[in-house]
């Protein structure tokens, strides 16, 4: 599903120059769920935001699909994206203005489906997620946990192949975070691919395989399963 | 995916209910001054554009070259219709139409009823075939070709006689003497015409008035006798009046050749005020194109104001960006999402605009003495106006927002690490604010100055005491000129009555008796015209004018002796006033000539705007027409009773009428006096809009900088400093912006001035006002604002980070 070879990204300011990510490459197949980890600084995020194609690397090469992408323009991008990659961050990102159902329907006006199905495929992921009777709750009226169930559920709701989770518990309580994991364990089972940074050992747990990064390259790889 | 937007655009409004109704209010009180100045301009440009033939129309008016330049009048000598007739057949279609006020009255079995009536012309049938005005019954052929007949509009129709189809066959009597039996009735002439028509008799009646020898005088031009000819498309104006000149120098006697008729378009009359018209309303292009300019000032106010709190509130929305960016939204769809929130307000406001100028409407129509229609929403015209507008603010304030919003990178504005110096807004919302009171204070200025000048034009002194002057008609006919002396005597018994004088005008007066003439026994006549007041001797004393030189004339009903004002004796080239007195004055070859007995003081005989000319008086009875009353000050109004008494009981058979001199003086400056309150209330809405939008951004400042204003206060900082941290900024972009306007206003203004010959100078106090005015009007816009932040409790600031 992804591969990138000799990925750099360089972050240049006034002042620094940061290598964010260092002639890095790594393999990710179909149905995995792979966690990133690291500590803070060292480029995970940095390699989320390229896998997701909301940002661009300045070297190497990025096969998604088997397509070459690295070099896709904004809107190629915004278009690949819409239709094969959902998102989880540590801070939800709800649109505020939106209850927790138009939310979770964003998706897929985004991507174009008629009303009548949204409604239908909006309620059917809530409804995974439990969120159902908040439906028409705005974020703020949710807890922690609940608004990152609704971002999962936004996630998911247009049947992505694969899922990028960008420390999804960071912000939750552990029983929060072993339910967020539980969610996106089931997604996995069924088919879809997940990359994940994280910092908890215990919900790289979860994962097929745990990728340690240093300073823009990964250490190890510890294979679980 | 577009209710989509709707719907999220219309929580944000809802969220934000401060900035969306600073936006709406702002652009909807612009957007309803500038609909209310197309409509005026709209209405303006639409007088007599329902002839058929408007575009071959031309009036024929006169030059008249005198020794200021060239003047203009809109009449012409009375045989001149006739002769084109004559000499040009190529023109087919000529019709001269001559308007008179005078007394109307009507006999209803036995019990009279009088009315004075300035609706009255005398009109060529063929008036009627160049001009589209409707006739609900009878026809201009047969009605207006005998000279007794008239026809009048169902309104007059409806006064008179109370139901227009009885008026058909009925009677009326002009000035006490001549009938008139109605044939006709005309529609009602439309609200944008300047030609209002009330009764129009034949022009073949002339022949039986004081006026037949004018038929046949090619010198005499009468300002209200119009001639109107249909120019065939292959002879052009400029030709026209070509031919023109050599008709005039050919019928005219030679020392009036000079005095050319002039062709002038039909399409030209409403604007032209050089010429003037029927309805005494002219509305000159730039005037227009200062209301426009106006117009499209006052939306650019009310769009910065937009364009300045999207871009400051775009730090707050970047996190919405980020995530829709995310999700697969393009940067297209983003930016239309946000003009459709653009669109939503601009929307909002041009209804919230549409209900200002309904309810407005009225007012404008009454300040401007117009007739503007309040079905104005049914007109496509406006329709399109409004759409145009609506899509013209969506772009000009919507479409720098979202350029920038939706341009955001997405994992910045997830991160919130998008700051205000980022949106690039800064510099430009500076920018924008100088804009914005630059404009502002160009209508300030030029509202202060045009309210100064009118100031000027009610307290100068004209040469002459005009307080507590009452000014009645007087009948024109001999029988009313032999009761001169009784009227006199009548009012002089009430104590209260200062002074009476018989005249031909009061010493300011609109009309105007000008006429050249032989000085000294010279064989030329002068290269200047007098101004010729004739009055009694009691003029002096009643208007307290005051002579340098000389004496008043002794009583006489003819003119035996002449009074000078010092003007003439100057453009005589007399330096000392005693040399022009036993000097003769030889008026028309000796139609009136007589010797300077006095010379007076200059004297204004018009508004400020002409400088004085040369004035000369002398009695002569039978031009007088207006009674001039010195009243004690302070009992003019419980004397008003007392001499209508004495003038109806004199005058059985007239209409009373009478004017305050005070009233007529001011009216010579009603155009100004209209201009000046509407100069007030678009410099108020500037600076108003301004100021919203001032607020708005002061309100988001102290949101923004509620952190700093926190650390500062527990650094130790003051009330004070907080609040000369907020309004320190705008206070210099003011001064920015005044340092722009004050050149801009003062070549506008200076401009402007020139029209007057008495002015007022250009000081820098207004100029000091005008930027004084706008600080201390922001600082009490930013001050309230900045204090509410300044005196906010830091810990609690402080503790939600
Ligand atoms: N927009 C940016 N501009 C400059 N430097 C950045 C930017 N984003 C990230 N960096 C730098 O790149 C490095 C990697 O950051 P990131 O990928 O966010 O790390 P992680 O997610 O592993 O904590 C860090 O040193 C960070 O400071
Ligand atoms: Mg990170």
């Amino acid at each position: 599903m992804i591969k990138i070879t000799e990925l750099e990204k360089i972050y240049r300011t006034e002042e620094v120059e940061t290598i964010a990510l260092n002639k890095l490459s790594i393999e990710v197949k179909d149905g995995e769920f792979v966690a990133v980890m690291g500590p803070s600084g060292c480029g995970k995020s940095t390699l989320l935001n390229i896998l997701g194609l909301l940002d661009d690397p300045d070297k190497g090469s990025f096969i998604f699909n088997q397509i070459e992408v690295a070099d896709f323009n904004e809107r190629r991008r915004a278009d690949l994206r819409k239709h094969n990659i959902g998102f989880v961050f540590q801070s939800f990102n709800l649109i505020d203005e939106l209850t927790v159902f138009e939310n979770v329907e964003l998706p897929l006006i985004y991507t174009g489906v008629k009303s009548a199905d949204r409604k239908k495929r909006v309620e059917e992921v809530l409804d995974k997620v439990q969120i159902m009777h908040r439906r028409n709750h705005y974020p703020q009226q949710l807890s922690g946990g609940q608004q990152q169930r609704v971002a999962v559920a936004r996630a998911v709701v247009n049947k992505p192949k694969l899922i990028l989770a960008d420390e999804p518990t960071g912000n939750l309580d552990s029983h929060n975070g072993n339910d967020v994991m539980q969610l996106l364990t089931e997604l996995n089972e069924q088919g879809t691919t997940i990359v994940m940074v994280t910092h908890s050992e215990h919900d790289a747990g979860y994962s097929h395989r745990i990728i340690r990064m240093l300073d823009g390259q990964t250490v190890t790889e510890n294979i679980l399963v | 995916m577009f209710y989509n937007y709707f719907k999220t655009a219309f929580r944000n409004l809802l969220r934000n209910k401060g900035y969306a109704a600073i936006n709406i209010v702002g652009l909807a009180v612009g957007i309803a001054a500038c609909l209310l100045i197309f409509l005026v301009i709209q209405f303006e440009t639409s007088f007599d554009n329902f002839h058929k033939k408007k575009n071959e129309i031309y009036r024929i008016g006169t030059e008249l070259p005198g020794a200021d330049g060239m003047n203009y009048t809109a009449g012409c000598a009375l045989p001149v219709g006739p002769q084109l007739r004559l000499d040009f057949p190529q023109v087919k279609e000529v019709a001269s139409i001559f308007n008179q006020g005078g007394q109307i009255t009507i006999d209803n079995n036995g019990s009279q009823k009088k009315f004075n009536a300035d609706n009255f012309f005398y009109a060529e049938p063929e008036f009627f075939s160049i001009f589209d005005f409707g006739w609900l019954s009878g026809n201009p052929q047969t009605c207006l070709k005998d000279p007794n007949s008239a026809a009048i509009t169902q309104e007059v129709a409806e006064k008179y006689f109370g139901d227009w189809r009885s008026a058909i066959g009925k009677t009326f009597k002009y000035e006490n003497k001549t009938p008139y039996k109605i044939c006709g009735i005309l529609k009602n002439i439309p609200a944008n015409s300047d030609f209002p028509l009330g009764i129009v008799v034949s022009y073949s009646a002339i022949n039986s008035t004081y006026l037949k020898d004018n038929l046949k005088d090619w010198v005499s031009t009468f300002g209200d006798a119009y001639t109107f000819v249909v120019l065939p498309p292959e002879i052009s104006q400029i030709k026209f009046n070509e031919q023109l000149k050599a008709f005039s120098k050919k019928h005219k006697p030679a020392e009036y050749a000079k005095e050319a008729s002039y062709a002038q378009p039909l399409t030209e009359i409403h604007f032209d005020n050089r010429f003037g018209n029927f309805s005494g309303h002219t509305f000159g292009h730039s005037l227009i194109e200062a209301l426009a300019l106006i117009g499209v000032f006052l939306i650019v106010i009310a769009s910065v104001n937009f364009i300045n709190l999207a871009t400051a509130q775009a730090v707050n929305r970047s996190k919405e960006v980020g995530i829709r960016k995310v999700l697969g939204s393009n940067r297209l769809q983003l930016a239309l999402q946000f003009l459709g929130e653009t669109f939503l307000i601009t929307f909002a406001a041009i209804i919230f605009a549409v209900g200002i100028a309904i309810i407005v409407l009225p007012l404008v129509n009454q300040l401007l003495e117009i007739k503007m229609s309040i079905n104005f929403i049914a007109n496509p015209v406006v329709t399109l106006f409004l759409v145009t507008t609506l899509v013209l603010v969506t772009f000009l304030s919507g479409i720098y927002p979202a350029i920038i919003l939706s341009g955001f990178n997405p994992i910045t504005a997830l991160k919130s690490k998008i700051t205000s110096k980022m949106v690039g807004g800064l510099s430009l919302r500076r920018v924008l604010v100088v804009l914005q009171f630059v404009i502002a204070q160009i209508l300030i200025i030029g509202m202060l100055i045009v309210v100064s000048q009118m100031n000027y034009f009610r307290t100068a002194s004209l040469g002459f005491d005009k307080a507590a002057i009452l000014n009645v008609g007087l009948p024109g006919d001999s029988v009313s000129h032999t009761k001169i002396n009784y009227v006199r005597d009548a009012l002089l018994k009430n104590p209260d009555i200062k002074n009476v004088s018989f005249s031909f005008t009061s010493p300011s007066s609109e009309s105007n008796w000008n006429s050249d003439f032989k000085f000294d026994h010279s064989a030329k006549t002068t290269d200047f015209s007098a101004n010729l007041k004739w009055a009694d001797e009691n003029y002096f004393k009643t208007y307290n004018l005051q002579f340098v030189a000389g004496r008043a004339f002794y009583p006489s009903d003819t003119s035996r002796e002449f009074v000078v004002n010092e003007t003439l004796i100057k453009k005589l080239g007399i330096r000392d006033p005693k040399d022009a007195i036993g000097k003769q004055i030889n008026f028309w070859n000796g139609a009136k000539v007589a010797n300077i007995v006095g010379v007076i003081r200059d004297f204004n005989t018009y508004s400020l705007r002409k400088p004085i000319g040369a004035v000369v008086l002398s009695s002569a009875k039978d031009f007088y027409q207006t009674i001039n009353i010195k009243i004690k000050p302070g009992a003019e109004k419980a004397t008003l009773p007392f001499i209508e008494k004495v003038w109806n009981d004199a005058f059985p058979d007239y209409v009373y009428e009478y004017r305050f001199l005070d009233d007529t003086i001011a009216g010579f400056y009603k155009q100004e006096n209209q201009l000046s309150l509407l100069y007030k209330v678009f410099a108020g809405l500037a600076i108003f809009i301004s100021c919203l939008g001032l607020y708005g951004l002061v309100s988001f400042m102290a949101v923004q900088r509620t952190k700093e204003v926190g650390i500062r206060k527990v650094l130790g900082a003051s009330v004070q400093n907080i609040v000369y941290l907020f309004s320190k900024e705008f206070t210099l972009l003011i001064i920015i912006a005044f340092a722009i306007a004050a050149p801009i206003a003062y070549y506008i203004m200076h401009k402007w001035l020139l029209d007057y010959t008495y002015r007022i100078d250009l000081g820098a106090s207004t100029f000091l006002l005008a930027i004084a005015g706008s600080i201390i009007i922001s600082w009490i816009t930013v001050g309230h604002r900045a204090i509410k932040a300044a005196i906010a409790n830091p810990v609690k600031s402080l503790r939600t980070e």
